[in-house]
């Protein structure tokens, strides 16, 4: 109809949207595209934050075909940074590519930095599946290094915390989606993986920080974080260290599954129960172990892990942190209205009870 | 004079090829003493051996008996068998002699391998490689030799005002729709054309009806491709003086098929066939796609793609659209300027504009490497399509998702696309909807 | 199984899993949304089995062939509210689009200039025959379902989806039912109604099987609508967002794809599902008038009612506000529950009584 009869109706649309054009057409080379963004403690004025954006810097040339540009500003809140950094630029800051959001330790230890986590999510352009995480010592810090490796500023960071990269349990990688629901939601507490500083341009990620919902109060090592990674059923490729009297080995793990219950019998104390099942094979020992004695050290390894396991949820549970969703687990199972309540009440008292099960399949390719 | 036995089977052989088929002769000659009927199909068969080898002897032999022994004796010329036998070997180029109570069959068949050349616009790599030539005449006999049956009904009319060529309308009476036939007779006839050349002006007269995007006719220059065609109901018009026969109706499936489906083995001729849609929905939504993803939404990109078009745009002085445009512009200028020039030239051209030209654009910053890419993508994806003329429509419609693109954004292009989709609904060629996706069967 | 009558209740069905539906379902997820959703769904395929057995006593004829005998202004009456009621629901559905691609796709293009690309497109669509609009539906269909059970299947199989939260709404289920989230589930299951014009391609009886098929995939429906946002942004966070399940695709990202944020592949489908939706039920609106014209104006009012569409739209689109919209769709779908009943009902009697 529009193309045939009526073709006078396609000419008026057309000329009036021609008319009414100019808005949205931005050109790709007329934004800067943020990648990053680290947000410091303002240092040197009174306002709150130090709020650093890196952006990308795309060439023709060949060899050298993009550069960064990290550009600060202070501020008491992120539209007052963003509006701020907007002057010193030439092109449009797009944060429709912002991949990476790095918090500086003390940002995210000090109280109600809720507020800018809302911040990037009211925002339509910024990706709900960015990631978030703490920089050390300094989110700008971070923001500067820049791995030989990486042909594309930050590309080093996506691969580190994306799947397509590197598979390591010792990262807890975490969408900012997530982030802020562990935010809200009742029984289920911030989890933020922690980007260090490791000599001159590379960067370790290792740890993670736990927190409350208004701040990060504990700071997990390198080993808890491998057992909370365990428990959230996140990444199977690893290695478990295993002390039996002299001997020293390694498993090098295949399979990690956990699963828990809580059980909360009438009269008795409540307690979860943990269920840890790991397959792998060895990898390195400090002694000879033949095929025919594994099953000693699968007892040993057992016994370990669940050790460690247990000594990792007590942590947490003393300072009253639930990242793993205990919690939300007990609200899911529960009919009654005031569960949150009562869960409140049961946390602290709660026992833990580690059930491991190791599998060691063989002692790799040789015995 | 013929006993009633040969008189009603001649009445039998004219009622089954019975169709008002406007190439059939049945013809008498009388000499003094004698007399003979003879039937033959005069597209296929050969009329200067006819006259050689029957008529010049049936006059310069006086006597009843000694023609009889003539007929009986010479090579060629056999007894009749049955009607069956007989009205297949009609059409397939045989004279049948009715002389005195007997019947005989003469082969008469004319070699029309000899008159027809080469393929050139729809070129296959497998299967037939004969087109069809410039006299309607053969025409006719090259769709005879392939489709002989007697339900092939053709009917004769004359188009043009000054030129009156004659035209031919064949169909095959049992497959096909009495009202599209009668639709398509009602529309020749209501042709207004001074002079009429070839079949695609036919194109032009429908669109100018209807003013479609989308051709409705097919043009073709292949005699197997008219034949299956045939076989699926739909109507052949044949035009004196033109090497293409124009299909109808036609849809958007029978554009998108090469001859060469059926000559490949069933997945091959399927992939080749998704192939060629892919290709068709890139050539046309690229373009347009381009513009909105880089202008408006280059969040859907990912960040490494995203970086290395901005880095390849950097050196642009215009915005995307403008270069989109002046790309398409040179490309098009590029195809048509090959079309036109001598065929030992021609590649010359297509190296100097394709390669010089686009490396040299892009080394002077006027576009974008990924520019190029897309282009020649667009170009390519383009033909494809086997047939020229709806090729010739994706060519303009690009443009048009191209300025919803610049305008709208990606909702432009998406919408764009599904406006093309729902006027390809609406559209349909003579009865038939145009998107019909499954090959029409021949209907029982 | 009749695959257009399928059609019509699954592009209502995908349309009503982004749009409205979910905010309203997810802001009652703990005051009886459970309790709606599960009772919305007998309620449902009843409707549809009633509504769908009485009109199919009538094969091939729409509603308007139906009272063609009738006494005119009864006809009259009829036609013109249930007209409104077509023309309202496909202006909330388009509104709520615009409004979500002028969100996330074109921030800064006013949303006049969209609604002017989205009624180009639409006009084009209702103004073909019934049989054509659904070809046309056909094909959008063919294109988007399996781009978009992929992302629902993505978004099912993702480590990210917090089951645990999902069950937490589950046991809610006792909470006494709430009327605007049974108006909304309910809503989901209201595609039958197109059959008022759609009929028409209808060719003989529906088999039980389309009536199984209704209740699965409404269930699966309604679990993703419902379930999957929560399931991502927690029992407590996803009352904050305002469009869940847009936020959700956006939470989806596909590792290995070019385009990796599903969002965008998400929203270029429901471009295309919208287009039919509206269109389908403009379509059935334009039928239903243009029955009430006489043969000679026929042509030329169809202008003046495409003229009357733009310019309603035009003004509803320039006047009214994200939140004034959800209110009113919430107004609009309990008026819809109030009124769907009594209409199907009295259809269904009145056709059975005609028969017999």
């Amino acid at each position: 109809m529009i193309f045939s009869r009526k073709r006078h109706w396609f000419i008026l649309i057309l000329s009036a949207s021609l008319i009414l054009n100019g808005c949205g057409y931005k050109d790709i080379d007329k934004r800067f595209f943020v990648l990053a963004i680290g947000i410091d403690p303002a240092k040197h004025s009174t306002k709150r934050y130090l709020v650093s954006l890196k952006m990308a810097i795309t060439r023709a040339s060949r060899e050298k075909p993009t550069d960064t540009i990290i550009v600060s500003a202070e501020a008491d809140s992120m539209g007052e940074a963003v509006r701020t950094i907007k002057t010193k630029v030439e092109r449009e800051l797009d944060f429709s590519h912002a991949k990476v959001i790095i918090l500086v330790d003390k940002v995210a230890k000090s109280g109600g930095n809720s507020g800018i986590i809302y911040w990037f999510t009211r925002r339509r352009d910024i990706q709900e599946v960015a990631w978030v995480a703490i920089g050390k010592p300094s989110a700008v810090r971070i923001l500067h290094i820049m791995p030989k490796s990486e042909r594309l500023p930050t590309n080093s960071l996506l691969l580190a915390l994306g799947e397509d990269g590197s598979e390591t349990p010792y990262i807890i990688p975490v969408y900012l989606f997530e982030l802020k629901k562990r935010l809200i939601e009742r029984g289920l507490d911030p989890l933020l993986p922690i980007i260090e500083v490791e000599g001159k341009n590379l960067f370790q990620i290792n740890s993670a920080g736990v927190g409350n919902k208004s701040k990060i109060k504990l700071i997990l090592s390198q080993e808890e974080t491998k057992m909370v990674n365990y428990m959230l059923n996140m990444e199977s490729k690893s290695a478990q260290w295993v002390e039996r009297g002299k001997v020293k080995y390694i498993i090098d793990t295949q399979k990690v599954k956990t699963d828990y219950k809580i059980i909360t019998p009438k009269g008795k104390k409540p307690y979860i129960l943990m269920k840890v099942s790991l397959k792998g094979r060895l990898e390195e020992t400090s002694r000879r172990i033949t095929n025919g004695e594994l099953s000693k050290y699968e007892e040993t390894a057992e016994k370990q892990l669940s050790n460690e396991m247990k000594a990792v949820l007590i942590k947490l549970q003393k300072a009253n942190l639930d990242p793993l969703g205990f919690g939300l687990r007990y609200r899911a199972r529960h009919l009654n209205k005031d569960d949150w309540e009562k869960w409140k009440k049961i946390y602290p008292t709660l026992d833990f009870k580690v059930k491991a099960k190791v599998q060691i399949s063989d002692t790799g390719l040789i015995e | 004079m013929p006993t009633m036995k040969v008189e009603s089977i001649k009445k039998n052989i004219l009622n089954k090829i019975g169709q008002p088929s406007s190439d059939l002769v049945a013809r008498e000659v009388h000499t003094k003493e004698k007399y003979m009927e003879i039937l033959y199909i005069n597209t296929i068969s050969d009329e200067s051996i006819i006259h050689d080898k029957l008529l010049t002897p049936f006059f310069e032999i006086e006597d009843q008996q000694d023609f009889l022994t003539f007929l009986q004796s010479h090579p060629k010329i056999l007894p009749f068998k049955d009607e069956q036998k007989a009205i297949e070997d009609l059409l397939k180029g045989v004279v049948i002699i009715f002389y005195q109570n007997f019947i005989f069959t003469f082969d008469s068949k004319a070699n029309l391998a000899k008159v027809t050349s080469g393929t050139v616009v729809e070129t296959t790599v497998q299967g037939p490689q004969s087109g069809f030539t410039e006299s309607l005449h053969t025409n006719v006999g090259l769709v005879r030799e392939r489709y002989p049956v007697p339900e092939l009904t053709i009917e004769s009319l004359s188009i043009g005002s000054i030129s009156k060529t004659d035209v031919m309308l064949l169909y095959d009476s049992r497959f096909a729709d009495p009202d599209t036939v009668k639709k398509m007779i009602d529309f020749l006839k209501t042709v207004h054309i001074q002079m009429f050349q070839s079949g695609e002006q036919l194109l032009d007269s429908i669109t100018k009806h209807n003013r479609s995007f989308f051709p409705t006719m097919l043009v073709t220059e292949r005699p197997d491709r008219s034949a299956v065609n045939l076989s699926t109901g739909k109507l052949i018009i044949l035009v004196n003086g033109s090497p293409f026969a124009v299909i109808a109706p036609s849809v958007m499936k029978d554009f998108m098929s090469s001859m060469e489906d059926i000559y490949q083995t069933y997945w091959v001729g399927r992939f080749l066939q998704l192939l060629r849609f892919v290709g068709f929905n890139i050539s046309v939504v690229l373009p347009g796609m381009y513009v909105a993803l880089t202008a408006y939404n280059p969040e859907v990109f990912r960040v490494q793609l995203a970086l290395s078009i901005a880095g390849s745009r950097t050196a642009v002085p215009y915005p995307a659209f403008v270069e989109v445009l002046l790309m398409l512009f040179m490309m098009e200028l590029l195809t048509e300027a090959s079309i036109r020039l001598p065929k030992a030239i021609g590649p010359t051209a297509t190296t100097v504009g394709g390669l010089i030209l686009g490396q040299a654009a892009t080394e002077a910053g006027l576009v974008s490497n990924i520019m190029v890419i897309i282009v020649s993508f667009v170009a390519i994806t383009n033909f494809v399509v086997p047939i020229n003329t709806f090729s010739f429509t994706i060519r303009v419609l690009k443009y048009l998702i191209w300025a919803l693109g610049t305008i709208f954004g990606l909702v432009g292009v998406v919408l764009g696309f599904l406006m093309i989709n729902a006027y390809m609904v609406k559209l349909d060629s003579f009865g038939v909807p145009y998107l019909t996706l499954l090959q029409s069967k021949p209907k029982n | 199984m009749n695959r257009y009558f399928l059609y019509l209740v699954l592009i209502n069905m995908f349309i009503n899993a982004i749009i409205f539906v979910p905010s309203i379902l997810i802001k009652y997820s703990f005051d009886g949304a459970v309790a709606s959703v599960l009772l919305s769904i007998p309620y449902g395929v009843l409707m549809t089995f009633l509504y769908s057995k009485a009109i199919t006593k009538y094969p091939e004829k729409g509603l308007p062939e139906i009272l063609a005998n009738t006494t005119k202004w009864m006809k009259i009456l009829h036609i013109w509210f249930i007209q409104l009621a077509f023309f309202t629901a496909g202006l909330i559905t388009l509104l709520g689009f615009l409004d979500i691609i002028s969100r996330f796709v074109n921030p800064e293009e006013p949303r006049l200039i969209l609604l002017v690309m989205y009624l180009a497109a639409i006009f084009l669509v209702i103004g073909m025959p019934t049989q054509r609009v659904m070809y046309f539906a056909e094909i959008v269909l063919f294109f988007s379902i399996p781009f978009l059970g992929f992302i629902i299947f993505k978004a099912f199989s993702s480590k990210d989806l917090s089951w645990d939260s999902i069950w937490e709404v589950t046991t809610h289920v006792f909470d006494w039912p709430s009327l605007k989230a049974f108006a909304a589930s309910s809503y989901v299951f209201s595609g039958y109604i197109n059959l008022i014009i759609f009929n028409r391609v209808i060719k003989g009886k529906l088999k039980i099987w389309n009536y199984v098929f209704v209740f699965i995939v409404g269930i699966l429906n309604l679990f993703t609508t419902f379930l999957i946002p929560i399931g991502y942004h927690g029992a407590d966070g996803a009352k904050e967002y305002l469009f869940p399940w847009i936020s959700t695709a956006d939470s989806l990202r596909l590792v290995y794809s070019p385009v990796e944020r599903v969002i965008f592949l998400f929203i270029m489908l429901y471009m295309g599902v919208t287009l039919i939706s509206v269109s389908v039920h403009w379509h059935v609106a334009l039928e239903l008038v243009k029955s009430t014209f006489n043969e000679k104006a026929k042509e030329k009012k169809k202008w003046l009612v495409l003229m009357a569409i733009a310019i309603c739209s035009a003004i509803m689109v320039q006047q009214i506000n994200t939140l004034q919209l959800n209110q009113l769709t919430e107004y609009w779908m309990i008026l819809r529950l109030a009124v769907e009943p009594i209409y199907v009902l009295s259809f269904y009697f009145w056709a059975g009584r005609k028969i017999s």
